[in-house]
């Protein structure tokens, strides 16, 4: 593909077939995606009409193509159009007619003008040696080059902005997200498994528009697609205040369309925009079609996530695997049989020692009878160990001493 | 066995209390008349101790009773109320006091004027808290019958409140993170950086677990308050409601 200049892209469109009444509802709908006020729709028509195509590489990863896919199967089908309109699609693996050294030359000379744009889809295998080799490159060197000079990187799907199932433990190939390879380029992450297009498409537009990403969040995802919890803008939302829950797959309150919390929707750990922008164009979405959110936009989502269909994930080990109530439970149980021994031991202790003493002072009495007995008067004077060690002592050491309950009770101090 | 004399016991713990004496100098009874048992009254709680250790265990049962049905919410659906909003709701304010409570309880552990209320009661830190250690475990351990003589609690003792104080530190700060999650602006900004080193699932199973555990310790508390009150004899178990102990004459 080359760059052409000078032409309108509306004027590019027409000649694509899209009308203009097309490229200002586009306009006007990407407007409301990005959260901006309704004025902002004409600069935005202005902005793209005006705007010099960027050039654009799509590298592809550790991978599913699904991102690709979602891209390419957008079922408003000026989307795509317009997309490939806005900008100079340079290299894509999946979709572009070059091949072989044609290819790779397309994307070096990209690189080389500089100012581009490159869209990663897929984690960097980084624990194997030569993975991912393209052209006699790694995956971790092409990234490397072709980020050089580049306007920004936009990271689509979990992959590669937090590496997403490949990265998932045991991780075997040492997969990595983009950001722990290249640095000083901004980054904007537009998570999911798949990425939604249409956020995808608003982020581009918004960079065309005013020159930059949009604002984004602690992982560097724009805030007008991951600004909110699935949770709180979900369709079922009232269901989830009012209680009323499906229990079982295919249950009353299922097939009433109730709140799927229970059977383990993950909505309440999850932002984006899935509830509002949905996809294929605004079809379904997930919940929708009646299966809880699984987080996949949220970083490290295969591990900790899971499992899918419980509310809370699992303390597993390679023998045990169970849920927090049942730790809890336990715990309990364990503490007040713990403790109930430990009063019995207590008792136990007690009761000996009071034998003993009463043996002890009854032989003292014995002895008293008898001159030769005033052998230690002073007692135990240690009284530690007069439990157990009682028993070992000789009779006339186990006087009750000021140490032991008797002497304290009855006033006798040290 | 332990059973505290009546003659002395009874009539001391009944008696109204004309003046709080200071820690420093106890009021002494039952030896008005050269009795056998002289006993001092000791004000041990002081009433912030007193006050945040009750409205703490109020406040910790609705925590826990809308904490786990906000987990688990088995209560029959009936539609038209908003319970779990409601339930929501009540787990906020209760939390909202919670935190108020544990910040007041370490701030008077920094001011109380009462040396068992201080921060050195938990944290064993003399020579003579550390001494105490030793002793004390031999008395959990079965080794001897008698605890070590102290006024408030033994070092042991003082140490799992730091234990349940961590685990209160951590339930804090996991339910701002929630708390944040949920668009709240200040705590999303005081803790929501801990979502770089743990996901937000693993941060409810904690803040779930530590539920229990906290329920664990409330059975070893009220455990070891009842041994040490058959023990000690000291009245430890009425001494959290009036906030007094009953200490033989020679102790400290």
């Amino acid at each position: 593909m080359t760059r052409e200049s000078g032409r309108p892209l509306s004027a590019r469109l027409a000649d694509a077939g899209v009308d203009r009444r097309s490229f200002l509802k586009f306009c006007a709908g990407i407007t409301a995606t990005l959260a901006l006020p309704a004025q902002m729709a004409p600069r935005v028509a202005y902005a793209l009409d005006s705007v010099d195509r960027p050039a654009v590489i799509w590298l592809e990863f550790q991978d599913c193509a699904g991102d690709t896919e979602a891209f390419l199967r957008s079922r408003n089908p000026s989307v795509a159009d317009l997309l490939l309109g806005m900008i100079s699609l340079d290299y894509h693996e999946t979709v572009m007619a070059a091949a072989g050294v044609a290819a790779e030359k397309a994307r070096d000379d990209a690189v080389a003008r500089g100012g581009h744009l490159v869209i990663v889809e897929g984690s960097i295998p980084t624990g194997i040696p030569g993975s991912c080799t393209v052209g006699g490159r790694s995956a971790e060197q092409i990234l490397r080059e072709s980020v050089r000079g580049a306007a920004g990187i936009i990271n689509v799907g979990t992959c590669s902005a937090f590496g997403g199932i490949p990265a998932a433990g045991p991780n075997p190939t040492g997969a990595v997200r983009v950001e722990d390879v290249v640095s000083e380029i901004p980054v904007v992450n537009l998570t999911g498994c798949p990425v939604n297009a249409d956020n995808l498409t608003a982020t581009i537009v918004h960079f065309l528009t005013f020159g930059e990403f949009p604002a984004r969040d602690r992982f560097s995802r724009p805030l007008f697609a991951y600004g909110e919890r699935i949770h709180d803008t979900c369709q079922r939302r009232g269901h989830f205040d009012a209680g009323q829950f499906a229990e079982q797959w295919g249950d009353e309150g299922h097939r009433r369309g109730w709140c799927l919390y229970r059977l383990g929707c993950k909505g309440p750990s999850t932002f984006h925009n899935c509830p509002s922008v949905r996809f294929n164009g605004g079809t379904s979405w997930p919940v929708a079609a009646g299966h809880g959110c699984v987080g996949c936009s949220e970083p490290s989502f295969w591990d900790s996530m899971s499992p899918f269909y419980d509310r809370l994930p699992h303390v597993a080990t390679s023998g045990l695997d169970l849920t927090a109530d049942q730790i809890g439970v336990g715990v309990l149980a364990a503490t007040a049989t713990g403790f109930a021994a430990h009063g019995v031991g207590k008792v136990v202790q007690h009761r000996v020692a009071a034998h003993r003493e009463r043996q002890a002072a009854d032989r003292l009495a014995e002895d008293a009878e008898t001159p030769a007995a005033e052998t230690d008067g002073h007692g135990d004077g240690d009284g530690s160990g007069d439990g157990t060690a009682g028993a070992a002592a000789p009779a006339g050491k186990a006087v009750p001493s000021s140490e032991t309950d008797g002497g304290r009770e009855t006033g006798e101090v040290k | 066995m332990t059973a505290p004399a009546p003659a002395t016991d009874g009539p001391a713990a009944h008696e109204p209390a004309a003046h709080e004496p200071a820690g420093d100098e106890p009021a002494v009874h039952g030896a008005a008349g050269g009795g056998p048992a002289p006993f001092v009254r000791v004000r041990v709680w002081d009433l912030p101790v007193r006050l945040i250790h009750w409205l703490l265990v109020l406040d910790l049962v609705a925590l826990s009773v809308t904490g786990f049905l906000i987990g688990t919410p088995v209560i029959d659906p009936g539609g038209g109320v908003y319970w779990m909003s409601w339930t929501r709701t009540i787990h906020k304010v209760t939390a909202y006091l919670f935190i108020a409570l544990i910040f007041a309880r370490l701030c008077w552990h920094l001011r109380s004027p009462n040396p068992w209320s201080r921060w050195t009661e938990w944290i064993p830190s003399t020579r003579e808290r550390l001494g105490q250690i030793v002793p004390s475990l031999r008395f959990y351990m079965f080794l001897t019958r008698e605890a070590p003589p102290v006024v408030g609690h033994n070092p042991l003792a003082g140490l799992t409140y730091c234990v349940l104080y961590t685990m209160f530190g951590v339930e804090i700060v996991t339910g701002l993170v929630l708390w944040g999650a949920e668009g709240t602006g200040w705590a999303s900004w005081l803790t929501g950086w801990l979502l770089h080193i743990v996901p937000l699932p693993t941060l409810r199973l904690i803040h779930h677990l530590i539920m229990w555990l906290t329920w664990g310790f409330m059975i070893h508390h009220l455990y070891s308050a009842i041994l040490v009150d058959r023990v000690e004899g000291t009245g430890v178990m009425t001494s959290i409601f009036s906030g007094n102990k009953f200490l033989p004459k020679d102790h400290r």
